[in-house]
């Protein structure tokens, strides 16, 4: 494809989320319902200054927050540009020889303090067989690319989650109705859950299937089935903390199940309880479980499972 | 014959450099998947994810149901008889205990499966017990989904 065309299309693309972007966003406007924090807010808005002064008017001050950062960064990128050519045509005016391109600089002063060269090098080239190309190979990858999803809509969600039993369901309202995108960050978090789940099982599945689990490669599957329970437990603990109805007597039904091991069912219980029932200190227990312990297993689980790829590559197919 | 379980890779295989040539096929497939999570976001903010009814632990809805990827583990353990075993092994718990000891064993499969492939053979055998697997969890699903 022509470079220009490739751009041309990058364009249209960008055109069509920038779009879809301020469709949601005006949408957004428009379904906002005040609530009762708007009115005990304490920070008053300052009002607008009908007639700016000059500095004021350059900086946007009567604007909104994002109009004097958005100036500067456009004007200021311009003026750089511009110096940045002026010293270009210098030098080259000056030294009479070619000018070294900045990105050759950087790399080189780089290479220089840490040497990375060598090893990066070796380690992004690193063959791999054209097979591992086809797509049910993916399967692996894209569980991973969701679990990178739910992490990042998961921390935005965590700024607005309350842990607690009288305000966890407010807080989830809130998040719906007020924070600004929050029911999109929301969906996207329940649903690439969902997908999460569906493609671990596909992945291994393949896996499975094509054999792949064999000597030498027993480790990476003992990880990787440590990986899937760990994603389910993702989705049991996470599926408490809306504190509604289904979530409370789902999780009092799932522990309950985990009670009826014989011996150890009892200490299991009250350890995923916090207690004999399901309580606020439940909630909070699952809460720390989804958001710190079994993100912190699940990475480096990830990361072992990865380094173990790595070194004993792709089984290859009969 | 070649030695298939290695973990070397022969020329047969037309290696290509992991970046940018494999890592870039991976780059597309989670930009697509990016995309669909946009769709996904614009989507909820028309249709909310909502919630029910807040918790309430004095008042027992009828129907409980976990998520839909534990349903099948919720109706199996419905559907069991109260005793197994003429009458010695309570139900309930011998289903969750066989699941998890399954599951034990299923982290555990390379230790006892491990017999090299020398056809196709084994692949389809396993291929057709993935797929009976699947069929009978997606029956229970539905099944305890409708009931």
């Amino acid at each position: 494809m022509q470079l220009a065309r490739k751009f041309l299309y990058g364009g249209i693309v960008i055109l069509l989320m920038a779009g879809a972007l301020l469709l949601a966003t005006s949408l957004h406007a428009s379904a906002y319902q005040p609530g009762v924090l708007d009115e005990l807010s304490s920070v008053e808005v300052p009002p607008a200054k009908l007639e700016p002064c000059l500095h004021c008017h350059i900086q946007g001050e009567h604007t909104n927050l994002w109009t004097p950062t958005s100036r500067w960064l456009v004007f200021g990128t311009l003026g750089l540009v511009f110096l940045f050519g002026f010293y270009q045509s210098a030098s080259i005016w000056t030294q009479r020889k070619p000018f070294k391109p900045l990105t050759t600089r950087v790399a080189d002063w780089v290479e220089e303090r840490f040497q990375i060269a060598k090893p990066l090098n070796e380690i992004l080239k690193k063959p791999v067989p054209s097979f591992a190309r086809w797509w049910w190979y993916c399967l692996g990858g894209i569980t991973f690319f969701l679990f990178v999803i739910q992490g990042t809509t998961g921390i935005l969600l965590a700024f607005y989650y309350k842990p607690t039993a009288a305000e966890a369901y407010a807080s989830i309202q809130f998040i719906e109705n007020q924070v600004y995108f929050g029911a999109a960050i929301r969906a996207i978090h329940h649903w690439s859950a969902n997908g999460m789940i569906v493609m671990a099982v596909a992945h291994m599945i393949r896996v499975y299937i094509m054999g792949a689990y064999k000597a030498p490669r027993e480790l990476n599957w003992v990880s990787g089935v440590i990986l899937f329970v760990l994603t389910l437990a993702f989705g049991f603990t996470g599926y408490l903390l809306p504190w509604d109805q289904r979530a409370f007597w789902a999780s009092t039904v799932g522990t309950d199940i985990a009670g009826a091991v014989p011996a150890v069912g009892n200490l299991v219980l009250i350890l995923l309880r916090d207690g004999w029932g399901v309580t606020e200190a439940t909630l909070g227990r699952f809460f720390g479980l989804h958001v710190l312990v079994i993100p912190i297993a699940t990475v480096v689980f990830m990361l072992l499972h990865f380094m173990m790829v790595r070194r004993l590559g792709v089984k290859r197919p009969l | 014959m070649k030695d298939r379980s290695s973990h070397e890779i022969l020329p047969d295989d037309k290696p290509v450099p992991f970046f940018p040539d494999h890592a870039m096929t991976e780059v597309w497939v989670a930009l697509g998947f990016l995309g669909l999570a946009i769709v996904v976001g614009v989507l909820g903010m028309f249709k909310h994810i909502g919630l029910g009814d807040p918790a309430n632990p004095l008042d027992t809805p009828l129907h409980v149901k976990p998520e839909w990827y534990f349903l099948f583990l919720y109706q199996l353990l419905k559907v069991v008889p109260d005793y197994v075993f003429f009458g010695q092994i309570e139900g309930r718990v011998f289903i969750t205990v066989a699941v998890i000891v399954g599951l034990i064993a299923w982290m555990f499969l390379p230790f006892f499966d491990k017999k090299d492939d020398t056809s196709k053979r084994p692949s389809w055998i396993r291929a057709a017990l993935s797929a009976l697997a699947l069929i009978i969890i997606i029956a229970l699903t539905i099944w305890g989904e409708v009931s």
